[in-house]
């Protein structure tokens, strides 16, 4: 087996097909990423699970891999995502316990400290509030843009829709956040479009 | 949006070293799962290698549990033979062969006297360390299952990658038993060790052991590594604020 370090995923996943090892190069490339992802949604403790069973099932499921996919990122989030999805409850607790730590987290330093890190310091515990509150399907969304850092397009591969769709769910997602958090904006709104 | 960048600021995330801790303990279990009943072909059957006198390692494996009942030898279980430019030691669990050119194949049909076959593998010129991953029933869901106890994920002294490549090789597809390596022992840099693990509770596929060889690994030195318990950590921190 030789593996060429150049292949996209696309190339390693057909060939997987003939030499199921070659899928273990597409399991080093990302399982980092799709750990810290899945780490931060449902927690330490079903990090490893919930991984684990993302990637045996990308395996099972490797032949529907569409082709024209070069990197498997976003079908990997996909994965993910139907895995985690089978964990609410334990991702709810996850939100309530980070709103928890948010609220009764140190006052950040201004001295040093990016304005995101001090707006999130500010705002943590109700915009983990209002993250909690979104249907499942936004929720998944909203933390495949912002945790995941997906481009919309690759969102959009992730849950199988569309970029369109993907801009417009954003938009409303924005809206109904925004009225969680009390109908004003206390964000900077500097850059509205990602 | 501007939430995005503050949410990105919210995400718990854990420490380096505990994430690659994490992540080497999802391999070992990615690997087990998709060693043999995964993949898109089932585990090839066992070769029998013909050995001195045309014996074949079937027969020689017999004389060789043989050999083991009468003379109570346990380090090495097996026979010494040669037939041309090979040499071949056979137990029941595996067989060691020397051939012509310096190469080392390794077949794997049980996990069984690992110290054995380190025992051959070193009389061959191959430092090796040969061990065995213990496991520990976990439920996930609604199913128990085994997982790996501990994990040799400190595997700090490896060698480089263009190392492992030249040293071994499998040359079948999956890693769950039989499996067979190709050593190239001339290939190994001085000081340096071939480590070699089995985790031995995965899960029965197809009727075999569920005994998954690990990769080797090429160490730059013979320190035997440590086995580093698999703990469900608790959160260490609070996710940060700020």
């Amino acid at each position: 087996m030789t593996i060429d370090t150049q292949a996209s995923d696309a190339d390693l996943i057909a060939r997987s097909l003939a030499e199921p090892e070659l899928f273990t190069a597409v399991f080093d490339r990302h399982s980092a990423e799709i750990l810290r992802y899945v780490y931060a949604r449902l927690g330490p403790d079903l990090a490893e699970d919930v991984t684990a069973e993302t990637f045996l099932a990308a395996f099972r499921y490797r032949g529907r891999y569409d082709g024209t996919w070069s990197d498997a990122r976003p079908w990997l989030y996909g994965i993910a995502v139907r895995q985690i999805r089978r964990h609410r409850r334990v991702e709810s607790r996850r939100l309530r316990l980070l709103r928890s730590a948010l609220a009764d987290g140190p006052t950040p330093d201004h001295g040093d400290r990016a304005a995101e890190r001090v707006t999130a310091a500010r705002l943590g515990p109700r915009l983990a509030i209002a993250v909690a509150a979104l249907p499942r399907q936004d929720r998944d969304l909203l933390l495949l843009v912002a945790w995941a850092e997906l481009s919309y397009a690759e969102a959009a591969t992730a849950l199988g829709t569309t970029t369109s769709a993907v801009k417009a769910r954003l938009h409303r997602i924005r809206v109904r956040m925004r009225q969680q958090l009390g109908g004003s904006n206390p964000m900077n709104e500097e850059n509205d479009d990602e | 949006m501007s939430e995005i960048p503050t949410l990105r600021e919210m995400r718990p995330a854990p420490p380096a070293a505990e994430l690659e801790a994490m992540r080497m303990a999802v391999r070992e279990r990615f690997v087990a799962g998709t060693g043999s009943g995964a993949g898109t072909r089932a585990p090839r059957r066992w070769r029998l290698p013909v050995m001195a006198g045309g014996l074949t390692a079937a027969a020689a494996a017999t004389a060789a549990a043989a050999l083991v009942l009468t003379s109570g030898q346990q380090a090495v279980p097996g026979q010494h033979g040669t037939a041309g430019h090979t040499r071949s030691v056979v137990t029941t669990a595996w067989t060691v062969r020397e051939d012509a050119d310096g190469t080392v194949t390794i077949y794997l049909q049980q996990y069984a006297n690992p110290a054995g076959l380190q025992h051959t593998l070193q009389a061959d010129g191959i430092n090796a360390i040969v061990r065995q991953i213990p496991t520990a029933l976990r439920t996930v869901g609604n199913q128990t299952m085994p997982f790996p106890a501990c994990n040799y994920w400190t595997l700090t002294d490896a060698a480089p990658q263009a190392v492992q490549q030249a040293v071994w090789a499998i040359a079948d597809k999956g890693q769950t038993l039989p499996v067979e390596f190709i050593i190239h022992p001339d290939a190994m840099p001085r000081g340096s060790a071939l480590f070699l693990a089995f985790l031995t509770g995965a899960p029965p596929k197809d009727g075999n052991m569920g005994v998954v060889a690990l990769k080797p690994v090429v160490l730059n030195n013979d320190v035997v590594p440590a086995c580093v318990p698999v703990t469900k950590s608790a959160p260490t921190s609070a996710p940060k604020a700020a």
